[in-house]
Order: C-alpha cells, then structure tokens, then sequence
C-alpha cells in the first residue's frame, strides 16, 4: 500500500510541476483574484451605500454572494485545468512513456485527478483573503464558514474528475474540455430548466372547491345563505416529484448543506438559508384537493392558518444537498471510472482513428 | 534464454487494418538484432505489443521470459522502450525528467539521482542538463529518450527508430553505446528503415514486410549471394582484368566513374580482389554497392526503400 501512495505521489508531483510551471496557470489567477477583487468592492459598496437607509444588505449576504462568487469562477476554470489530462498527454507523447514504467493505471488516473484538483483548490485558496474579509465584515458563524469551504472543495472535486475522467475518453483535447463545461453548465443551469420543465410535465389534476354566500344579513352583514359549492378543474405543476433535479445544482447543494442560522421569527439570515428554504417547499406536495370556503368563515369568523415558518419547512423536509452529492459523485466517477478502463494496458481495443503513442 | 525475445505467430489488427499479420522471431541476449521493414510495416505495432501496450489479437509474445500480456509487470520492470515519437515533459528539466522516470520506475530518490546524473553524461547533455527539455532540439530530444529507456539498467530495449534526427556523430555515438549493451549481455531491438545505419550495428536482422516476418537467417544467405560490388581503381584496365577474370562484360554498370560488378559471396569478392591486383590494377575501392541489409531486403522482394541507399 505505501509502494501504491509513493507512486501516486510520484505521479502527482510530476503532474503539478507541470501544471503550475506554466505561466497561462498564473495568469488565470492573478484574473481571478482581481474578478474577485471588484466583486468583493462592488458588494461591499452597496452595502455600505444602503446601509443608512435602512435597508442595507445583511453582513452575512455579503459573504453569502462572495462565495457563490467562488463556485461559479471556479467551476469556470476547472474544466480547463483537468479537461486536457490524459488526451493532451498522449497528444504530446509522453503517456506511453508513463504507462511503459511501473507506474499502474490506476495510480496514473487517481494521480491525474488529484493533480487536477488540487490545482482547482488553489483558486480557492486564493479567495480565502476574500472570505475572510467578508466573514469579518458579515460577522458569518464560523460553521457557515467551514461548511461552505467543503462543499467548495468537493464540488471542485466533481469538476476535476469530469474532466480527467472525459479527457480519457475522448480523443481530441479540445473536445474533451468543451464537453466537461457542457456538464458543468448541465449541472449549473440545466438542473434548472429540467426541474421546471419537469414539473410541468409531471402535473397532476387538481379541484378547487369555493363555496360563497348568496345571501346577506342586512344589518350584521353575515351570510345567510350559502350558495352552491362551485368547483374548478386544473392542472397543478408537481415539483415534489422532481425535486431531485433541482438538488443536483452546485449552487443547491451548497446552500442546502451550510448550517442555517434563523431570525426571531424563524426566517433564515443569509442568502444561503434563503435558497434553501425555497428549495425545500419544492418538496412539498402541492395541494390537489382545496377547499374554500367564504360562506363558513364569515359566519365563524375569519381565520388563518399560521404559514409554517422557514425553519418549520426546512427542518420537515429531506436535507437536499446530500442526495445531490450523492448523485454529483456517481456522476463523476463514471467518466473517471470510463477513462481508466480506455487508459488501461495492454489496449485491446483503440478509439478509431487514435494511436497509442 | 530468459532474457531476449521470443515472438510466435504473433497478429494485430485495428478494424479492418491488419498491423501484423504473422511476425515470428527470436532476438537473443547479447544481440543486436534488427527490425527492418518499409513505412507501414508494422514495426512500431510490434513494437508496442512487446513494449506491453498493446494487446497483440493472436500468438505468444515472451520478453525476458514473461508475457505482457498477462505480466505486464514483470516485462515492464526489464524492459526499455524508446518510442518514434518524441515527446518529454516541455516545463521539466532533463535532470527532473529522467529522476521522475527513475521514481515511475520505484527506484529510490537518491539512487534516482544518481542514475540520472550518470545517464546524463553517458548520452552528453551534460550542458542541458538543468534546462527544460522544451528547448532541446530533436536530436537532444532523443538522446534524452533513449537515456529514459535506459533509467532503470533494463535487460531488453526496444529501441524504435532511435536514429532518426542524430547528426553523424550523434549515431556514432548511439551505435557505440548500442554496442556496448549488447556486450553487456543485452537484448537489443533496433527498428529503422534506414538499412545503412542498422549495417553498422546489427548482428541479426527480422524483415518486416506488410505486417509478416520474413524466415530467418535472410541476413545470412544475402552475405553470400551475387550483388553489386563498387570497384574503382587508381590505374590500370579495370574492365580488360574483369573480363581476363571471368566477368560478363555486359553485367558490369558505371555509377560517378566506379564499375559496379555482379559478384555472388564474400568468396568470390576475394577472389576477383585478387585477380585485379595481380593484373595490376590498382585498386582503391572495393566493397559492396549495397549493404548486407538493403541486399537480404531487396531478395525478399520488398522493392527498393526510402534512405535505403543513403
């Protein structure tokens, strides 16, 4: 097992000298931390410019906005750092050269990985002097702090092994990182269309039944007759039943898995707590069967169910971020898990049109 | 024999393109035996499925005794391959390039440096041994290619094409050092289809012609079949003593001011070397027109070859 680790470590230092020993890798940081830069001085001018009037942007939303910052120039840049792993190698002749050693395909896919990750967790680390700046200035809870920068991590992660695992299996670089910012847009924005389309197309049928009155007490102004109910047929959207699509979004999951921290009545106080909190009323079922009516209450007297707080909804329904984890991991093992079987030696079958070396 | 290379029957194909159709040969330790064929031969496809890359379709491949396909392992670990392509890591150094193959080879660090500063100085880049290996030209590429293969001491190299791009006293320089590991008791599998500059170093030869092996011993019968000899002489009637010694005077061909004449053997050279000089001739060139290996090629039918004349 340490012979295995030593490789690995051997192909992963390999790996990183060459990816951090370009100056493009530099230059696409230094552009980072200066996006970051403006993004941190536009939010934090807003907020200090509506603060006296009152309705100044809460401490925590800047850290809130500055981190979803981070996921998505990161997830921008991921692609590119990991979407040329293995095809760019064997463009440049020296991926038989590596397979020719001791070295395993296994140590060699897992490397490349590693490598490809931990040049994208560098980006994070350089946003770190900005989140610290905004925790300091939101005065965020610490555990909003350590949660958000794991969740970063993994789904950089996710990012780094879609990138490895496609450029595996596909033979032109080019096509291979394209084809990886096609799944991180799938992930970012088609997650989105597909949910609302989806409850669309999972609608069911729902009555509404409204009852009125008909007839007026003159003098007390109450019903004294109820007219007849009257029911209406329609189709409701069912997001219930696809919510899952919805909680495979990087953006979800990160909000859904940060530890919310609620107001005096039960209102989450950042950004991160309010997307959650409108994420999970997706998984609610919408009600099919409603009932009204007018005539009863104003006889009885109006009253009004207490809406369930944000902190009711949330803690009554599944934490979404772990199923969409789950879901973004299995994802990414597959293209990692397929360029490991294309990369394995002897090859018994080559892509067409491809060699070896 | 453990350490050289058994190939039988051995068959690849790609689709509908059959790489190697039947290769068949033994390359023995302490040999240098060359892998001769035209562009599109199969060399480097044969090459590759002993470098245990490739899956060979049908046959038996055993290098150094173990099988690449099965034991990948254990070929790898005695094997040195020097692929035709050129490729090095561009932002390594050619000190860290040939540390890092020593390290991929499980070699420990310091005996990794140690070996990559001797391999250094044994293929001369000992100048450019701290700048990164995108600045070497192509000949230094492969110089720097074949110090890889040679990291981790291997008992057999399959050295593809290891030639192409040396100035003259670069391959002196190789075939020295090819040389002298086949002294040292290893196996050496050279491909070219540049013949002359396989002459000067092989011991044995395979064809490769359309992915199958010609027989054996090809190298043999073309040393003793009639083939061009270059003559040229100082003074004297070289064509009144060729024809006084036997030659039709029909066969004989001018090429720059030498005669070529048909000669069958090394035996008969010598004797038509002696029957020159005895009728005075003065003799100052005497050898074969074509090499060994450009002979036995061009017996086999394979029709004439790029460079082959060079």
């Amino acid at each position: 097992m340490s012979g295995w680790l030593d490789g690995l470590r051997v192909v992963l230092g390999l790996e990183l000298r060459q990816k951090l020993t370009g100056v493009a890798w530099w230059v696409l940081l230094g552009v980072y931390a200066l996006l970051l830069l403006v993004v941190t001085g536009v939010v934090t001018f807003i907020d200090g410019a509506f603060r006296g009037s009152g309705t100044g942007l809460d401490g925590s939303t800047i850290y809130s906005s500055i981190i979803f910052v981070v996921l998505l120039l990161a997830s921008l840049v991921t692609p590119a750092l990991s979407g040329t792993a293995i095809n760019g190698d064997r463009d440049a002749g020296t991926l038989a050269t590596t397979q020719v050693t001791l070295i395993t395909t296994g140590q060699l896919t897992v490397g490349k990985f590693l490598a490809a990750w931990v040049a994208a967790l560098a980006f994070l680390a350089a946003s770190v002097p900005f989140l610290l700046f905004s925790w300091i200035v939101g005065g965020v809870e610490v555990d909003v702090v350590l949660v958000s920068l794991a969740v970063l991590a993994v789904e950089l992660g996710v990012v780094a092994a879609v990138g490895v695992g496609l450029s595996g299996l596909v033979r032109r670089p080019l096509f291979s990182v394209v084809v990886t910012y096609l799944v991180v847009a799938a992930l970012s924005v088609g997650t989105l269309i597909a949910f609302g389309l989806g409850s669309l197309a999972a609608s069911s049928p729902a009555t509404y039944t409204y009852v009125s009155a008909s007839d007026y007490d003159d003098v007390t102004g109450l019903p004294t007759a109820c007219g007849e109910p009257q029911v209406t047929h329609s189709s409701v959207p069912r997001p219930d039943r696809v919510w899952g699509l919805l909680a495979t979004n990087p953006y979800v999951v990160l909000a859904d898995a940060i530890p919310t921290h609620y107001g005096a009545h039960g209102e989450p106080d950042d950004a991160f707590g309010g997307l959650k909190w409108t994420v999970r009323q997706a998984q609610i079922t919408p009600e099919l069967d409603g009932h009204s009516d007018e005539c009863e209450q104003a006889r009885q007297g109006y009253t009004w169910p207490e809406p369930p707080t944000a902190e009711q909804t949330i803690d009554s329904t599944t934490p979404s971020w772990f199923v969409g984890l789950i879901v973004q991991v299995v994802l990414a093992a597959l293209p990692l898990w397929g360029g490991f079987a294309r990369l394995r030696t002897p090859a018994r079958r080559l892509a067409a049109g491809s060699r070896i070396a | 024999m453990a350490s050289g290379i058994v190939v039988e029957r051995v068959g690849r194909s790609f689709g509908a393109v059959h790489a190697v159709r039947s290769a068949t040969f033994t390359a023995r330790a302490g040999q240098v035996t060359a892998l001769v064929g035209p562009n599109g031969s199969g060399k480097t496809t044969l090459m590759l499925m002993l470098a245990s890359l490739l899956a060979p379709d049908a046959g038996r491949i055993r290098v150094a005794g173990a099988d690449p396909v099965t034991d990948a392992a254990a070929v790898r670990a005695r094997i040195g391959w020097m692929p035709d392509v050129l490729g090095s890591w561009p932002s390594l150094t050619v000190r860290q390039t040939l540390v890092t193959t020593a390290r991929l080879y499980r070699l420990p660090v310091a005996r990794a440096r140690a070996r990559a500063a001797e391999l250094i100085a044994e293929v001369g880049l000992t100048e450019l041994a701290d700048r990164p290996t995108k600045v070497l030209s192509r000949g230094q590429k492969q110089r720097l290619s074949l110090a890889r293969a040679l990291v981790h001491d291997p008992d057999v190299l399959l050295l593809d094409e290891p030639a192409s791009g040396l100035d003259p006293r670069a391959r002196i320089e190789l075939r020295e050092l090819v040389r002298r590991l086949a002294a040292a008791g290893k196996t050496v599998l050279v491909s070219s289809h540049v013949l002359a500059e396989l002459d000067e170093m092989a011991d044995d030869a395979v064809y490769l012609d359309r992915g199958e092996t010609a027989a054996a011993g090809a190298l043999e019968r073309a040393r003793s079949t009639a083939r061009p000899w270059r003559i040229r002489a100082a003074s004297g009637d070289a064509r009144a003593a060729l024809a006084a010694a036997g030659v039709d005077a029909a066969t004989i061909a001018t090429d720059r001011g030498d005669l070529l004449v048909p000669v069958a053997g090394e035996g008969a050279a010598a004797d038509l070397l002696a029957a020159l000089v005895t009728a005075g001739v003065r003799v100052s060139v005497f050898a074969p027109a074509v090499g060994d290996l450009e002979q036995a090629f061009l017996e086999l039918g394979a029709g004439p070859i790029d460079g082959g004349a060079s």
